[in-house]
């Protein structure tokens, strides 16, 4: 099937298994199961041929409600539109694998709740809401589809609200992105009545047929409001408190995907795809690069002093976070030249690992929370002699997130310390002083794993198979990624950062679209 | 008729049970007039649900578990969007969201600004109608159901 065909049941199936998620648990408890796992199961079907038919074809350029955005007797586009191109895949190949990991995940990890209902059906518009952002080529489109996402995981973080600490976190959360989600639209209804439209591309043009100032001030709203949803440094509060308190399952996909698709690729998108040829974009680079550094070296360090798991395992979402701005900062900076390329091809491939990383890492720890009861360091000790599979699977993870070399995380790293040590030595230094805090944080929590077996630790056991297998999943795809590092770099990785950089391409999709 | 009644006394009871029906009514035509006249299926659904939302709070919890079906009201917010869901994939065949009840007919093809035009508008507006209307009572309800405050 062609993918301008196929490209939206992208959002048909999850939201069609959304809708009806009422109506199937209606039938019972193992109904609900089967369904929730079939329809992220062939969502991910569609996402990979998506990937596929964009990696084989180029960008996909689809309408809603009609053939061509292009309005009747006018040359310019009216309509919303989705514009896939090869980032856009990647992070649709990102969000559907991870997410049919975490549902076959919450299988086992979640049987003992209740409500699960709602818990399938926001899931599920999770998901839909990501896949939404990441094929989206017009800004009002992005920003209900960004909402759509953000409500979900609000209420997903809360969703366990027999303890406070999660209703806080979700509260606190919602707040914030609130703020956050304001100023993205404040952002888009500036762009809009300065240029009367919202198609990317088109806007694009406008832009830089005239610059004016306020399309800067909405430029400033953007990056703002997509900061704090990415949860750059002065702004990382609310991760901390919101990623260690939802269910393990949902931290592993707000940590592994939305950061990264409502943060970092709607980032890379506007500031690339719409402002890329009207704004200085040394100036915006080198803002970006200040808050990645800034991030960087505070996520990594504060994951050091933690001493519960899931919390250390966010700072540290929030450290790699800065490598990934570094790299898009770079990208900017460093616009049209060779080291610019492997910068954002760098931070493209790490958002990917990272997502994979991620995701294993919660996982285990829900593992862990699961058995043992508890997330404190202190009382996790001789972990690897209880549950040696589990262990293995966060040596993996960790040493892939340090960047080891036989593993999928060192490659990524590599493009993004090579191209910072090119563009400037002193961000290339910052870089690698964030990674000895990371090591140092992970090799604590491999020394307690390690440690003298006691207390609570002696019960343990491995998880059952539907827990156990989503992460073996994800430790066989970062060691398999590990082995061809270059490969998926040439072949993937720059080629998607080509055409984020092509500016005029995006926009002669749209415009030739007809 | 004893103190520890949670409705609201019977002058006010005997305004709801007048006042509810025409409330509903209102929202009715809010919904079905969406694609003709100021607001639409959202802001019916939610009028409709001022009405189930006025007998809570008049008639008190115990009546209202009498009459509110958790399971049906979120069968039925599901239909509300399934229903949305297949309007728009009328039109599949060329797009997404493409409206060919109004291009090709047979039905809701009639002439701009009657009750019987717009294509898909009036069918999605009675699904956000129903699907507005079924998740609000349902979060009142939820509401007053779990409250964890006195007693």
């Amino acid at each position: 099937m062609n993918g301008e065909a196929i490209l939206p049941y992208l959002i048909i199936i999850p939201l069609f298994g959304a809708f009806s998620m009422p109506i199937v648990s209606l039938a019972g408890k193992k109904a609900r199961e089967a369904w929730a796992l079939l329809i992220s199961g062939a969502t991910l079907a569609v996402g990979s041929w998506v990937f596929y038919w964009v990696y084989e074809n180029g960008t996909v350029l689809y309408t809603l409600g009609a053939k061509s955005p292009l309005g009747q007797g006018v040359s310019f586009p009216i309509r919303i539109v989705w514009e896939v191109d090869l980032f856009g895949a990647l992070m649709v190949l990102m969000v559907t694998f991870v997410a049919f990991m975490a549902v076959i995940y919450s299988l086992g990890y979640m049987r003992h709740d209740t409500g699960l209902d709602k818990y399938y059906t926001l899931i599920l518009i999770l998901e839909l809401g990501m896949l939404g952002i990441a094929i989206t080529g017009d800004l009002f489109n992005f920003y209900v589809f960004l909402e759509i996402m953000s409500i979900a995981s609000y209420a997903l973080v809360a969703f366990r609200n027999d303890t406070w600490e999660a209703i806080e976190a979700g509260i606190k959360y919602m707040f914030v992105g609130s703020i956050a989600s304001s100023l993205i639209l404040l952002g888009i209804a500036l762009l809009y009545g300065e240029y009367g439209t919202l198609t990317m591309g088109y806007l694009a043009i406008k832009l830089s047929q005239n610059p004016t100032v306020v399309g800067k001030v909405a430029l400033a709203l953007f990056i703002s409001g997509l900061l704090f949803k990415s949860g750059a440094s002065p702004v990382h509060m609310w991760l901390a408190d919101a990623h260690p308190a939802a269910p393990s399952s949902i931290s592993a996909m707000l940590s592994g995907l939305v950061i990264k698709i409502g943060g970092i690729y709607a980032l890379a998108r506007i500031a690339f795809s719409i402002y890329g040829a009207s704004v200085s974009v040394k100036t915006v680079g080198w803002l970006i690069i200040l808050f990645a550094c800034i991030t960087l070296i505070v996520g990594n360090a504060m994951a050091v002093i933690q001493t519960d798991m899931k919390r250390l395992l966010a700072y540290s979402s929030v450290g790699q976070i800065g490598y990934i701005l570094l790299g898009i900062g770079i990208g900017l900076a460093a616009y049209g030249s060779q080291t610019g390329e492997i910068a954002l091809a760098g931070a493209i491939y790490h958002t990917f690992n990272h997502a994979l990383m991620k995701g294993l890492l919660f996982l285990i720890a829900g593992a862990v929370i699961h058995q043992l009861g508890t997330r404190d360091l202190n009382e996790l000790s001789g972990l690897a002699k209880t549950m040696p599979k589990t262990t293995f699977a966060f040596l993996i993870g960790a040493a892939a997130i340090i960047g080891m070399p036989p593993l999928n995380g060192f490659a990524s790293k590599w493009l993004i310390y090579e191209s910072s040590a090119l563009f400037n030595p002193v961000l290339g230094a910052i870089a690698i002083i964030g990674t000895a805090f990371c090591t140092a944080a992970y090799v604590r929590v491999l020394y307690t794993f390690f440690g003298r077996p006691g207390g609570k630790a002696l019960e343990a056991k491995d998880p059952e198979k539907s827990m156990l297998w989503p992460m073996l999943i994800l430790t066989i795809a970062i060691i398999v990624m590990g082995l061809f590092p270059w490969g998926i770099s040439d072949k993937v990785m720059i080629p998607a950062a080509r055409a984020l950089e092509n500016q005029l391409a995006y926009i002669a999709t749209l415009m030739g679209g007809g | 008729m004893n103190c520890v009644g949670d409705d609201m006394g019977v002058i006010v009871r005997t305004a709801a049970r007048a006042t509810i029906p025409l409330i509903g009514i209102f929202g009715a035509y809010i919904v079905a007039h969406g694609h003709l006249t100021p607001g639409g299926g959202f802001q019916g659904g939610a009028t409709i649900a001022g009405a189930g939302i006025l007998f809570l709070l008049a008639f008190g919890l115990k009546e209202m578990k009498r009459h509110f079906n958790k399971n049906l009201y979120s069968a039925l917010e599901g239909i509300g969007g399934l229903a949305f869901l297949g309007a728009a994939m009328l039109g599949i065949g060329v797009a997404f969201f493409y409206n060919t009840l109004w291009h090709n007919g047979p039905f809701l093809n009639g002439k701009p600004g009657t009750l019987l035009s717009a294509g898909y508008l009036p069918i999605m507006n009675l699904a956000v109608g129903l699907k507005v209307f079924t998740g609000l009572v349902s979060a009142m309800a939820g509401l007053a159901l779990y409250r964890r405050w006195r007693e």
